[in-house]
């Protein structure tokens, strides 16, 4: 249906950004707001597991992908500071990412650290 | 505050006292007397959206620590002396826990506001309401209301210290059937973080019902019986601590 792209800098006060945008693109999927919470908490888990708390050199670009009735959401990161290994999840990451999206997989690769979620309208 | 001569002669005596002594109980007695002070300076920080009571429990430590520091031989009242070190408890209570990103004040108001809108809306639709739903009830923009929801979360996003504090833990108590006291007593909490196992009950029993039990935040609220944003607030909160905890135990 659509797509938006966002390009902000690796550093956990931009987060808000992607949260929001996240939340306005759930919205026009017509998400309720108990799931455009769980969106907010598995993007920010996301981009967590990614740039991690104290920031990194570099940008970060997440990518959402409106369907009608689910949303999903891409994000690398491009980071200046050297190794780009695959994010690793902690176990209670992973127990929350279960809880509130219906996908969710991060990787390593040539283009740098990424992670995919996605998640369904319900009804 | 408003003590008479002979209220004031006596608690300069018992201020010389204590600060000879150091009597635990006197301490008490002190901070009982001067409560009124710290109620007063927290009342002037009830603009910023946060509850009364939390500003006074700031408020407190503020006086807490006046009552330990004042010297009653310089000659200063105590009130001229504490008015300042409490003040200076609830800014910095307001730098290190407020709204780490400057939230203006229409919208941390519409994010107060917006908490009873979805209770209303909720009950009405029997489910969770869609952003438009609420932007309509509450005669706002859509993109108003996700700032405002945005808020929720940078609110005291930034509070990386461990204690939430067992606010309200008695009336928790009594809210919560057999059932919800048996999950929150389970070792189940503690299987996959240890971390977990050191939060308030409240924090603790909202994050196994929404991550171990899949109940969604609407139903917790109306579980334990506070409003959706609040349970919004306290999930952001509780994750971001987890995070800055996971994090220093990688280090340490």
């Amino acid at each position: 249906m659509g797509e938006v792209r966002l390009e902000v800098p690796a550093s956990p006060e931009f987060f808000r950004i992607a949260r929001i945008m996240v939340a306005g693109v759930a919205s026009r999927v017509g998400f309720t707001l108990d799931e455009v919470e769980d969106l907010r908490i598995a993007i920010d888990e996301l981009c967590f597991a990614l740039v991690g708390r104290g920031g990194r050199l570099g940008t970060l670009s997440v990518q959402y992908e409106v369907g009608t009735d689910d949303l999903t959401v891409r994000g690398t990161g491009h980071f200046a500071d050297g190794a780009d290994e695959p994010p690793v999840l902690s176990a209670l990451s992973e127990q929350i990412l279960g809880a509130v999206v219906d996908e969710c997989e991060v990787s390593g690769g040539p283009d740098g650290p990424s992670f995919r979620m996605f998640k369904r309208r319900a009804g | 505050m408003a003590f008479d001569n002979k209220e004031r002669d006596e608690l300069r005596h018992r201020f010389h006292e204590y600060a000879k002594t150091r009597d635990p109980a006197l301490r008490d007695e002190l901070i009982t007397a001067h409560m009124g002070l710290a109620e007063y300076l927290a009342r002037r920080f009830t603009n910023r959206g946060e509850p009364l009571d939390d500003l006074v429990q700031v408020a407190s430590l503020g006086l807490l620590k006046a009552v330990d520091r004042f010297d009653p031989e310089r000659g200063l009242e105590f009130s001229t002396y504490a008015t300042p070190t409490i003040v200076g408890e609830l800014k910095r209570h307001f730098r290190d826990k407020g709204w780490a990103v400057r939230v203006p004040r229409r919208v941390q108001e519409l994010h107060l506001r917006l908490g009873a809108v979805v209770s209303v809306l909720s009950q009405e639709h029997g489910r969770s309401p869609t952003i438009g739903e609420i932007a309509q009830a509450a005669a706002v923009s859509e993109e108003e209301v996700l700032e405002a929801i945005e808020a929720g979360h940078a609110y005291r996003f930034t509070s990386l210290d461990a204690p939430t504090g067992n606010d309200d833990e008695g009336a928790l108590s009594a809210q919560l059937g057999e059932e919800d006291q048996g999950l929150i007593d389970s070792e189940h909490r503690v299987t996959l973080s240890p971390l977990i196992a050191e939060f308030p009950r409240r924090e603790r029993l909202i994050l196994h019902l929404r991550f171990f039990e899949g109940l969604t935040q609407s139903e917790i609220a109306t579980r334990l019986g506070i409003s959706q944003m609040h349970v919004s607030r306290l999930l952001a909160r509780s994750l971001a601590q987890l995070r800055a905890r996971a994090e220093g135990d990688e280090s340490s």
